[in-house]
């Protein structure tokens, strides 16, 4: 609140004379005797506390992590450490069987649910059932589907069979939390179970309440295996508009500005906040045009490879996004341990595109755009409406393109459309959308490529840009079938190569979010393999 | 009256009726749906999606899961949410409170100081003050609500420091005084557009009014200024007054879309932008019933009052 620097003008004794004034009811928004409370800024609100259920990735997951566990975490760093397992399972360690297919998982025998009940393999299988159960509306099977058959031989230990050599199998255990057996064990329907909104978990936190619209708090779970979380108090705080939450942000009612972060727009504005850090959060989401190959304007790689030359993906991070998120021309962020360092930038070159296409038949019309045998050089590009930063970026890619004679039609819809049946059945022309891989920080990517998963072909995957590629197709089945990172890294090196020159989708930048925090958090640590920063909230403390 | 109050009750249900076969069409056959955020999830594969489809219910024809939801309403059993599995009557009812809060203590102080400065428009007509609360009033129409209210937040919160930045308490609760500070900036935003709705109908009514013979004839009697134009001239204008009374009730419940929105106030308007982003079907039909009830709840109380306050009005026909 206070005004800092040289330029201390009339105006900014006037604003400072208002804020002594106001001193008394300055901290306002923070109810008395919460000295150790520390309130958690989200713009989307959390429903779903089921870990196996829910499906709103972020906010969601953020209460997951608060008041669940899974057998492992990910740290920063990308290693993996053991939370409800003893240690991870490696070759090494007898974990893994040496033809990869048997995993056995040694769980620790200090943990407890939150009612006191003894943590047991016999949670950890239940949770393995109801995964698999039809009758769960689970919203993924992260690998599971791999598992040929599990025991428990002792209540600390968990035998898994696979059917198949899976490395992602590491990161399918990475993301499934395990859920208290004694108390779902005898419910008829866990879809709507009372559990999934007041949960009962191991993680670091016990779930306290919700308020409807506006806020989860969570109290410490003292007797944490991994040791007492230092708050006394946590709050998940739902605040649906960014300015405002900003501004509460600003005020102090809300100590970390999490989840998609502060708008880019204001990153600038933010830096110079008072008692305030702004961090910046790599995430696993790459922001991507997607080409719908079965398209007749889009068969012919020349056509994609032109566009993506034609796009001036530098001006697009600068104007739209400030300069924060890192170019990629992957679907892994450039920080990944997988990330092929060799691919050459195609650069941005429309004279180069424009030659391209000449070359490759697409002559330009009456009407001045390209066609080729009776199929015009136009399409559409849709994403979510409503989203800012993606419609300026759309207009910069109309202008981009119109240089080089193709004509793009914005066409944006509201989420529920757009990402229903147009996306998944592949009607769309082209998509601009974030996403990141399937078992992520697995860098496996076969269910958006591989030629057998494309849905609007009978395939049970997320080839929605219809791509085949039968050297891809060898390559992803090896990439998963082994196990050693030094044995897979050239695998996806070449994946990412054949990508990046068929390009079925144009790989633009890997988003980093712009976190605020107060400087009263300590502990508080970006984590770019999780889709929240909320991995570590035992180590975080206020004051 | 008797047997008008059955006659309107029985078109009332019919009217429901129509509206949630409407609805529960209109819902279906627009394009997306509550899947489209499942498919978004990155983990979320093709073949889960078809799995968590049929456990919703939502790979039947349509008509199957109207017939299926509106037994399970006149029955008592409103659903459940996709997205939490929580019964959808708690949902939504746990909402109420909230938005009377605020809905109620808004337009309560529109109505006042609406019919106020309405009626001083009238009787200063073509003055300085008539001009100025037409200006007001404009103002407050033509602009949209979402810039107030980030404009107020920008001042009294963010610059000033006065006021807290939205939500109806601070978190974990507070006092009296804590509720009143959180409720006084998106109160009087909402207030400040209904305000001018009832300044310009109040005036209006009363200029109609002020012209009429009784209104002389009550001056000539030699009623103090106060009496006529309160006693005489109010209450005649009170007719069109309560029906606009009538069709803003059903915002009591309703909430308001931008502003809880603005103001992260927990009301019926939050969880319906929630709701229909997400397509939370079971959720936005129940927030459809329930609207549409108050809608005709407020429609036949505004008609029973302007039969009281006006003689000349009989609720004998249909």
């Amino acid at each position: 609140m206070m005004v800092t620097g040289p330029a201390l003008g009339r105006r900014h004794l006037l604003a400072g004379g208002a804020a002594i004034l106001t001193l008394g009811n300055a901290r306002v928004g923070r109810a008395a005797g919460a000295a150790s409370q520390c309130v958690l800024g989200v713009t989307q609100e959390a429903v779903n506390f089921n870990p196996l259920l829910y499906v709103n990735t972020g906010v969601e997951t953020s209460v997951e992590y608060i008041v669940f566990d899974a057998p492992w975490q990910i740290g920063p760093d990308g290693n993996f450490f053991p939370n409800l397992a003893a240690e991870i399972p490696t070759r090494a360690n007898g974990g893994i069987s040496a033809d990869g297919r048997t995993w056995t998982v040694k769980l620790n025998p200090a943990v407890r649910w939150h009612d006191g009940t003894p943590f047991s393999s016999a949670d950890v299988a239940f949770t393995l059932d109801t995964i698999m159960n039809p009758k769960v509306a689970v919203r993924s099977r992260n690998g599971h589907d791999h598992v040929a058959s599990y025991d428990t031989p002792d209540p600390q230990t968990i035998r898994i069979q696979l059917k198949d050599n899976f490395a992602p199998y590491l990161v399918s255990w990475q993301k499934t939390s395990i859920i208290p057996k004694h108390i779902l064990g005898g419910v008829a329907d866990i879809n709507t179970a009372p559990f999934n909104t007041a949960p009962i978990g191991t993680g670091p936190f016990k779930f306290k309440e919700r308020v409807a619209g506006s806020y989860i708090s969570f109290e410490p779970n003292t007797a944490y295996h991994r040791g007492a979380p230092k708050l006394t108090s946590l709050i998940q705080k739902y605040v649906p508009d960014q300015q405002t939450l900003y501004a509460q942000f600003q005020t102090g009612e809300v100590d970390i500005y999490d989840l998609q972060g502060i708008p880019p727009l204001l990153y600038s504005r933010a830096k110079k906040l008072p008692g305030s850090r702004i961090l910046l959060s790599p995430s696993p989401f790459v922001e991507f045009i997607y080409f719908n190959c079965g398209k007749p304007q889009f068969k012919d790689k020349a056509v994609r490879k032109a566009i993506y030359m034609a796009i001036d993906k530098k001006g697009w991070i600068d104007a739209v996004y400030y300069g924060v998120p890192q170019p990629t021309l992957s679907y892994l962020p450039p920080n990944h341990w997988a990330y092929n360092k060799s691919l050459k930038d195609p650069g941005y070159n429309p004279a180069q595109a424009a030659a391209m296409l000449d070359a490759a038949g697409w002559k330009v019309g009456s009407d001045g755009v390209r066609a080729k045998d009776g199929v015009r050089l136009a399409f559409t590009m849709s994403t979510t409406a409503g989203n800012k930063s993606r419609e300026q970026a759309q207009q910069l890619v109309q202008q981009n393109l119109k240089k080089i004679n193709v004509e793009m039609t914005i066409k944006n819809m509201p989420a529920s459309v757009v990402w229903g049946d147009y996306t998944v059945k592949s009607e769309f022309d082209t998509l601009m959308v974030g996403w990141d891989p399937l078992l992520y920080p697995d860098p496996d990517y076969t269910d958006r490529i591989a030629s057998n998963l494309i849905p609007a072909k009978g395939g049970s995957g997320s080839n929605y840009v219809q791509y085949e590629n039968a050297e891809i197709d060898a390559l992803c089945a090896k990439g998963t079938a082994t196990l050693e990172q030094a044995e897979r890294k050239p695998i996806y090196d070449r994946i990412q190569e054949i990508l990046l020159d068929d390009m079925p989708f144009a790989p633009i930048f890997a988003y980093e979010l712009v976190i605020g925090v107060k400087d009263r958090v300590h502990g508080y640590e970006v984590n770019p393999y999780t889709p929240i920063n909320s991995w570590n909230t035992g180590a975080w403390s206020v004051g | 009256m008797a047997r008008y109050l059955r006659n309107r009750i029985g078109q009332s249900l019919l009217l429901l009726l129509g509206v949630s076969v409407i609805g529960f069409a209109l819902m279906h056959l627009a394009p997306g749906g509550p899947l489209a955020v499942y498919t978004l999830n990155p983990t979320v594969t093709a073949q889960d999606i078809e799995r968590v489809k049929h456990q919703f219910g939502l790979d039947q024809p349509v008509y199957v899961q109207y017939v299926k939801w509106a037994f399970g309403l006149v029955t008592g059993h409103w659903g459940y949410s996709f997205f939490g599995g929580r019964p959808v009557g708690s949902i939504v009812l746990e909402r109420i409170p909230a938005t009377l809060e605020l809905m109620g203590s808004s337009l309560a102080l529109a109505l006042i100081v609406g019919v106020a400065s309405g009626i001083l428009a009238a009787v200063r007509r073509n003055t300085i003050i008539d001009y100025a609360t037409a200006t007001a009033a404009m103002l407050a129409l033509s602009l949209p609500t979402f810039w107030f209210g980030l404009l107020g937040i920008y001042v009294f919160a963010q610059t000033l420091g006065w006021l807290p930045a939205g939500g109806i308490a601070s978190t974990g609760g507070g006092g009296l005084l804590d509720r009143l500070l959180h409720l006084l900036l998106p109160m009087l935003v909402l207030a400040f557009v209904l305000v001018a709705q009832w300044s310009r109908y109040t005036r209006s009514a009363m200029l109609e009014i002020l012209t009429q013979d009784y209104m002389r004839t009550a001056r000539a009697k030699g009623l103090g200024p106060a009496r006529v134009l309160l006693g005489h001239g109010l209450r005649a204008a009170l007719v069109p007054l309560v029906t606009l009374a009538g069709l803003q009730l059903p915002l009591l419940v309703g909430g308001a879309l931008v502003t809880e929105t603005v103001f992260s106030w927990p009301g019926m308007g939050l969880l319906f932008v929630n709701a229909l982003g997400m397509r939370d079907y079971p959720v936005l039909m129940a927030i459809l019933m329930v609207g549409a009830l108050v809608v005709v709840l407020g429609n036949l109380l505004a008609d029973i009052i302007v039969a009281l306050i006006d003689p000349r009005i009989k609720l004998t026909h249909v």
